[in-house]
């Protein structure tokens, strides 16, 4: 990018605009054309791209990026004749995003094809058309100067119409999450979502995502409610089969934690690298105090006291761990919960009966923990709902939900308190912090402890749900899977931490084939995103000011944008 | 006698973890990074000894080869840890505290990885995915010597010995050099440093030499210690060798040495604790357990002039 940037300099684009232009419109032009062509020779490659006047879906994805590329360098010239000065699209800084996706999606497509069908030679015509198209719409939309900031954030419509815009993105974002879940083969898998990677980035650059955040902070509640509901869909989609859903309450339980360790890492900046711990602690505590035949106390309460109690002894842990750490700088606390996390694993290893007391069965954990049953409703049953059945995951998946909600009500209600500024403060600067009158060692242990409290009510829940409990699923690797969710998020957001949970717990799910290298790439991932992104997938702009100091640019850009728009985008 | 016998087993596990240790005291002293990666740099050391040692051939346990896997070990060592440096540390340098310290978690399952994969796919070499049997090279091991009734493995020994002449090499090196002054001045400010014509830069990648190479002896001498060596070794090792920095004081050179041999004694005398928590199995648990309570009771450590809070 940096390169591209270099390499095409103002001067460039002054001279070659009207090229660009038209080169851009006739990339577009082709990319839509050649979905209607055959793309490979056999139909095993991805879904079916033989067929000639008929797009497959996932040729019919190449097809909208081209549409957007083509309108969006058409409405640019028409609309800005008429210059509305107080709401500006980014029409053009949206093409070039379009373009960029496109040539990324055709490209993976045409590599899927050939990596299936092996070689080159399996592709037709109409892939080499789309490769050229996209080619050009890039280079075209290059040549084209970006023009002013959009500002299409200060935009109001019509309510009804504002919800129902809020309304769509839900759905698109089930049909997405529905659409990428019932893709088994790894090809439609990863080009599937650079298609949703390019329509989010067109989406970030012409403005339609600034308006969007902006719109949901105006009609909060629709949001929040919509996006419940959407979630709540979700099963429903599945048809009663519970091979998704069970990768589904997966990333739930993943989401929630890392949730959780979003308060700790995001809000309040401290570096947690033992947190899988706290969710190991609840995990166990709802073991032993189950009817499971391999208990060892012969405790055995209903489940909301259950989930309280895991709740407490994972606060309490918290708080022995935090409070001789959280006085000493920050390094040692990474440090030192890393070896309480340590500490943990082995413990609930030693607690066998031979090297120690006899509580957690050692390595072999406890097994055999029974389902649920909450006010009657047994979670081992299949349920029938408007005539979709709906199986024993779907059951977790609904309470895991509820799980989820809470702790991001919790996170949203902290992060807008009192508390939660003094938590930006202390991550900010300390000393200053200190100087101000915010108690600072107190907001930090209660940071501390709390997330350690939410991660010891989401294990109780995973105890019940994985229905064993061993000391070998809590190690570093699955804290330090939980941090890199945040960082490739964002951190202290709650939609960029959503996004980077399910796409971290999602992808090696899908993608058998990088199995063996998940850890390699993941470790890689963690390197470049603090090299080139520390801000994260969707980041807090705050955030992203903090790792972007010396970046005046930046910070013109958002304080303009804060004076015209009055928010702040992905504040919360 | 048992006392004895743990002592001297503990000393010379503490030799280990001080040879460690020193690497992230310099690295710390000078960036105030907490390099989490230094314990796979450990790991690479004893790689790259093992990788020397199967390159020249005929599989000779002959002692000559001892120096021979010393050197492989800290050219690998010393390569990777000053290309982390440039690649992955140098681009950070000012970021926020938090952005390094999530990198060198990112580079240190990167490096394990990279080793567990690929390292069994070089021609001749055997799969790296479980733990590799290390040579057993003449003199520094074999019979363990008996003074007294008291055991002392020759690998021990061999541990110990290094240990002493490294610390005898980096007093010299830290107090008697140029090199060794600029870096103590970078240490103590590195701002000044720099106007003094003192070449930062340059200061923090000897820092990083510096460390890798000592852990690159650690390496070996774990190889020679445990006859095997696997991909993830340098977890645990690192993190013990952080725990003894932090005992001695870390940024404090000599604080890392007395801190690893009080760690490793500490451990050893474990075995003492009565009860059901006395034992091997809960000897990493009380070495934690000693860290916790170091950074109640005396956060700058054992010899520790800086405090911690500067950092």
């Amino acid at each position: 990018m940096i390169n591209i940037r270099r390499l095409v300099t103002p001067e460039l684009q002054q001279r070659y605009n009207r090229q660009g232009r038209i080169l851009g419109l006739v990339g577009g032009v082709l990319l839509i054309i050649a979905p209607f062509l055959p793309w490979a020779y056999s139909s095993d490659a991805l879904d079916n791209m033989t067929v000639l006047g008929y797009p497959s879906p996932l040729q019919f994805f190449g097809l909208a990026l081209g549409v957007i590329i083509s309108a969006f360098l058409v409405l640019q010239q028409a609309l800005t004749q008429r210059q509305k000065k107080r709401v500006r699209v980014g029409w053009v800084p949206g093409a070039k995003a379009a373009a960029t996706g496109a040539l990324i999606y055709i490209a993976l497509i045409l590599l899927s094809i050939a990596a299936e069908l092996g070689g080159l030679v399996n592709i037709v015509y109409g892939g080499w058309i789309a490769l050229v198209g996209a080619l050009l719409a890039f280079i075209g939309t290059r040549l084209i100067p970006a023009g002013r900031t959009p500002t299409l954030a200060a935009a109001t419509a019509p309510a009804p119409l504002e919800i129902l815009a809020i309304a769509v993105m839900m759905a698109a974002a089930l049909f997405a999450a529905a659409f990428a879940l019932n893709h088994d083969d790894a090809g439609s898998f990863v080009t599937f979502i650079a298609f949703v990677g390019a329509v989010v980035a067109v989406m970030i650059r012409s403005g339609v995502m600034g308006w969007l955040s902006a719109v949901s902070q105006r009609y909060r509640k629709v949001l929040i409610f919509s996006a419940f509901v959407v979630a709540f869909m979700f099963p429903f989609t599945q048809g009663g089969s519970d091979a998704n859903m069970s990768i589904a309450t997966q990333v739930m339980i993943f989401a929630a934690t890392a949730m959780g360790l979003n308060i700790v890492v995001g809000l309040a900046g401290l570096l947690d690298l033992g947190y899988i711990a706290f969710l190991g602690a609840g995990a166990f505590v709802a073991a032993i105090l189950s009817r499971s035949a391999f208990s060892t106390v012969g405790f055995h309460p209903p489940f909301i006291v259950v989930v309280l109690i895991s709740g407490t002894v994972a606060a309490t842990l918290g708080l022995i761990i935090g409070s001789p750490t959280l006085r000493v700088s920050g390094d040692y606390l990474a440090i030192v919960t890393l070896a309480f996390g340590e500490i943990f694993r082995i413990s609930m290893n030693n607690l066998d009966g031979t090297d120690g007391p006899l509580l957690t069965r050692g390595s072999n954990g406890i097994p055999a923990i029974p389902d649920l049953v909450l006010f009657g409703f047994n979670f081992a049953q299949r349920h029938e709902l408007l005539g979709i059945p709906l199986g024993r995951f779907s059951n977790y998946y609904f309470l895991l939900l509820l799980v989820l909600g809470l702790i991001i009500l919790v996170f949203t209600r902290l992060n807008n308190s009192r508390i939660g500024r003094g938590w930006v403060a202390i991550r900010e600067d300390e000393k200053a912090a200190e100087a101000m009158g915010v108690n600072v060692f107190g907001l930090k242990l209660f940071a501390f402890a709390g997330g350690a409290f939410l991660a010891g009510v989401a294990g109780s829940v995973k105890a019940h749900q994985d229905i064993s409990v061993t000391p070998d699923q809590y190690v570093f690797l699955e804290s330090a899977f939980l941090l890199a969710a945040i960082v490739l998020g964002g951190m202290g957001t709650v939609l960029g931490v959503l996004v980077g949970a399910t796409l971290l717990k999602l992808m090696p799910e899908k993608l058998r084939f990088v199995n063996e290298y998940r850890l390699l790439i993941f470790g890689l991932l963690l390197v470049l995103m603090m090299r080139f992104r520390p801000e994260g997938l969707i980041p807090n702009q705050r955030r992203q000011l903090e790792f972007h100091e010396e970046d005046e640019e930046l910070a013109e850009r958002i304080s303009e944008e804060i004076a015209e728009t009055g928010t702040v985008k992905g504040a919360t | 006698m048992e006392f004895l016998q743990q002592l001297v087993n503990g000393l010379s596990l503490g030799a280990l973890y001080a040879l460690i240790a020193v690497g992230y005291t310099v690295v710390y002293g000078i960036v105030q990074l907490i390099n989490f990666a230094h314990g796979e740099i450990f790991m690479i050391g004893g790689f790259g000894a093992l990788a020397v040692w199967l390159l020249v051939p005929g599989e000779s346990l002959s002692i000559w080869m001892l120096p021979i896997m010393l050197i492989g070990g800290m050219l690998a060592a010393v390569g990777v840890a000053l290309l982390t440096e440039r690649v992955a540390y140098r681009p950070l340098r000012n970021a926020p505290r938090l952005a390094p310290l999530i990198t060198a978690i990112g580079v240190s399952i990167f490096l394990q990885e990279f080793v567990r994969l690929f390292f069994g796919r070089i021609p001749g070499f055997p799969d790296s995915k479980r733990a590799i049997p290390f040579p057993q090279i003449e003199y520094v091991t074999g019979e363990a010597f008996n003074i007294g009734g008291v055991t002392i493995q020759r690998a021990a020994l061999f541990t110990l010995v290094a240990l002493a002449i490294c610390a005898g090499f980096l007093y010299v090196f830290v107090n008697k050099t140029r090199l060794g002054r600029a870096m103590q001045a970078t240490s103590q400010d590195p701002d000044t440093a720099r106007l003094m014509g003192i070449n930062v830069d340059k200061i923090i990648m000897v820092a990083f030499a510096l460390g890798a190479a000592l852990a690159a002896v650690a390496g070996l001498a774990h190889g020679l210690r445990y006859t095997n060596i696997d991909f993830k070794m340098g977890f645990l090792a690192g993190l013990k060798a952080f725990t003894a920095a932090v005992l001695g004081g870390i940024g404090n050179i000599n604080g890392a040495v007395v801190g690893g041999l009080v760690l490793g004694v500490v451990e050893s005398m474990a075995t003492f604790i009565p009860g059901q928590f006395g034992g091997s199995a809960w000897k990493d648990v009380w070495a934690f357990v000693l860290l916790i309570l170091v950074l109640v009771f005396r956060p700058q450590g054992l010899l520790g002039a800086r405090v911690v809070d500067r950092a």
